[in-house]
């Protein structure tokens, strides 16, 4: 019996401003445990809101998501579901700007049932893990945008969840802090067996994703497939084969 | 990092607007207290006139508007000191008038030999000799301010007075005061044939309770006090000072509350985008409401514990003006102090009730949209 895939999205419609926009249209997508989707497509063409929708952040109008093998309608614990399941990374870092690198860090942690002391030991730790171990005690404004995001990612990653959910993780940096970010998620998912979710338009992240899903106007217009999956431990959902290289897209054979 | 520090660092970002708040809640809270302060005072001025000479109660009369207009005639007086159970009775005039700074000088006539039965503890000279209508005792602190010592005369309306002892009570009244023979204080007071209260000390193992009730039951026209709560019927003025001090308080409170909904409110409404972060790493609106109430009690305890602290040096500097010093003394009980604590606790849960509800009440996404 094949286990459920990490992230299932099923006919999934989200209308904003009384039905005048319609952000998804009937939007499908399903993501392996331990995959790397890239969802990309145009500005407005829905990403983000698909990513908050996953998030739990907002309610789909229609359709069924299901996380972990557990539809998020039915859920009544969402603040548990966003505090352990998942780990969101947004564009602007969004740290509180009054706390240190390692106080951000902590936040999500006040509700995993962690003391005060533990829950300095772990910010340290993901700290270090991100390459910060000597910025714990900096505010947002003391650090470069590469760093804060680093910080973010850390936060992110507070209680340890499965899934890590990145919203245009390097489109407010430059390149080279756009590229070590995109190394450091890369190497976390590895090294975590973290299943990761970004949306982006950044061309290397997507020549780096196992799995292309791209976007518009709502729904899912193409896929296209790694040929050889970066690591061996991915479960991809649909039982690709390595052969299967575009999905309704027009990009054309695997990457790298 | 612990929660609370988190609380702390949301308010040490907003200095300026912290600390107004504060100082806002403060003054409001130094009003209570300082009223709570002034008012128990001046209870306790009451509370030491209805155990002149150590009596088990007070007879006046009753619906007396001012415990100073209260006749109670010499034939009651009697009525009262023969009923079944009373051990002795001191009949006594007050006579407020100006001596010196005081403008409520309290000269207590009464009779010689009514008051040895029950004398006020001399520190010098000796008690009113009967038949001596003269002859005064002067309160310690009244005869610190008038420097008048034994030996020494005391002008009261024009009328000298020999100082022929000086006691001390430990109350502000009887201290501040003097006693003197009933005869000259009535022709003073222009009270013929008239005492403004009796005060009763029952036999040894009678219930007072019930012979104050006895003698309410036989004259009519008398009530019995024993109690602050049954000053008020023989002083009116006692009910309107502690409605004035309800009704500042309530204001001040007013005041405090809605200065700490208007800092509630600003601060959630600029922190929507935070919150709406918090919501997104997890936080339960338990929490969100725990933090914005945590912010609230924290700014409010300050202002209860600055209040308390203006509110003493407040009421001490009414208890230094001339005319004020020699009749109040401003009295801070534990009551006060849990009084202006929960003033502050309610007016914290009061003020950040609204804004709690709204930080929860915000979709995670929509706070994160909020510029």
């Amino acid at each position: 019996m094949s286990r459920p895939p990490a992230i299932k999205v099923a006919g999934v419609e989200k209308s904003f401003d009384a039905g005048r926009i319609r952000a998804l249209r009937g939007m499908d997508l399903d993501v392996g445990e331990r995959e790397f989707v890239a969802l990309t497509g145009p500005s407005g063409c829905g990403k983000s809101t698909l990513l908050h929708l996953i998030a739990a952040l907002d309610q789909p109008d229609a359709g069924t998501i299901e996380v972990g093998g557990h539809e998020l309608s039915t859920r009544r614990d969402l603040n548990h579901y966003r505090a352990r399941h998942v780990g969101l990374v947004f564009q602007l870092h969004n740290l509180l700007p009054s706390l240190s690198a390692a106080e951000n860090v902590q936040v999500p942690m006040f509700e995993g049932g962690r003391s005060a002391h533990e829950r300095r030991g772990r910010a340290d730790e993901l700290l270090a893990l991100v390459g910060l171990e000597r910025r714990h005690r900096n505010r947002p404004a003391e650090l470069s945008g590469g760093e804060r995001q680093r910080v973010a990612i850390a936060r992110a990653l507070a209680n340890d969840p499965p899934i890590l959910l990145a919203d245009e993780p390097t489109g407010s940096l430059d390149s080279k802090a756009g590229a070590q970010i995109l190394e450091l998620l890369e190497s976390l998912r590895e090294r975590r067996g973290l299943t990761l979710l970004i949306v982006s338009h950044d061309e290397r992240i997507a020549a780096r994703a196992d799995r292309i899903v791209r976007m518009l106007d709502g729904r899912k217009v193409g896929e296209d497939l790694r040929t050889f999956p970066r690591t061996p431990s991915v479960r991809p959902p649909m039982s690709p084969r390595a052969e299967e290289t575009t999905i309704g897209g027009d990009r054309q054979g695997g990457f790298r | 990092m612990r929660f609370s520090t988190l609380v702390l660092k949301n308010l040490v970002r907003q200095r300026v607007r912290t600390l107004l708040t504060i100082l806002g809640i403060g003054v409001g809270i130094t009003t209570v207290v300082a009223l709570g302060a002034i008012t128990g005072g001046l209870k306790a001025m009451a509370s030491d006139l209805m155990r002149v000479g150590g009596a088990d109660f007070m007879v006046a009369q009753k619906g007396a508007s001012d415990l100073s207009f209260s006749t109670v005639s010499e034939a009651e007086e009697r009525a009262v000191r023969e009923t079944p159970g009373v051990e002795q009775t001191l009949g006594v005039l007050l006579h407020y008038s100006r001596v010196g700074s005081n403008p409520f000088f309290v000269t207590f006539g009464v009779r010689a030999e009514e008051l040895r039965a029950s004398p006020p503890a001399l520190v010098e000279g000796r008690l009113l000799a009967a038949g001596a209508p003269r002859e005064a005792l002067l309160g310690s602190d009244a005869s610190t301010r008038l420097a008048a010592t034994v030996g020494g005369t005391v002008t009261i309306e024009e009328t000298d007075f020999r100082v022929v002892g000086i006691y001390r009570t430990g109350s502000v009244a009887e201290d501040g005061g003097a006693y003197a023979p009933l005869d000259t204080v009535q022709r003073l007071a222009r009270k013929r044939d008239a005492v403004t209260a009796v005060y009763v000390t029952a036999e040894p193992g009678a219930d007072a309770a019930a012979l104050a009730g006895r003698i309410e039951e036989e004259n009519p026209e008398l009530t019995s006090v024993s109690t602050l709560g049954d000053y008020g019927d023989v002083d009116q003025g006692m009910k309107f000072l502690d409605a004035g001090n309800v009704a500042i308080s309530v204001l001040a409170v007013l005041l405090g509350g809605i200065g700490v909904m208007n800092t509630m409110i600003m601060s959630v409404f600029e922190r929507t985008r935070e919150i709406g972060i918090l919501r997104a790493v997890g936080w339960s609106g338990r929490r969100i409401v725990r933090m914005v109430l945590g912010e609230s009690l924290l700014l409010c305890l300050v202002a209860g514990v600055l209040g308390l602290g203006l509110g003493w040096l407040a009421a001490q500097a009414v208890a230094q003006i001339p005319s004020v010093e020699s009749f109040l003394r401003p009295e801070f009980s534990s009551e006060l102090v849990l009084r202006a604590l929960l003033v502050a606790v309610g007016v914290a849960l009061a003020g950040a009730a609204y804004p709690a509800v709204r930080a929860v009440r915000l979709l995670p996404v929509e706070a994160l949209r909020h510029e």
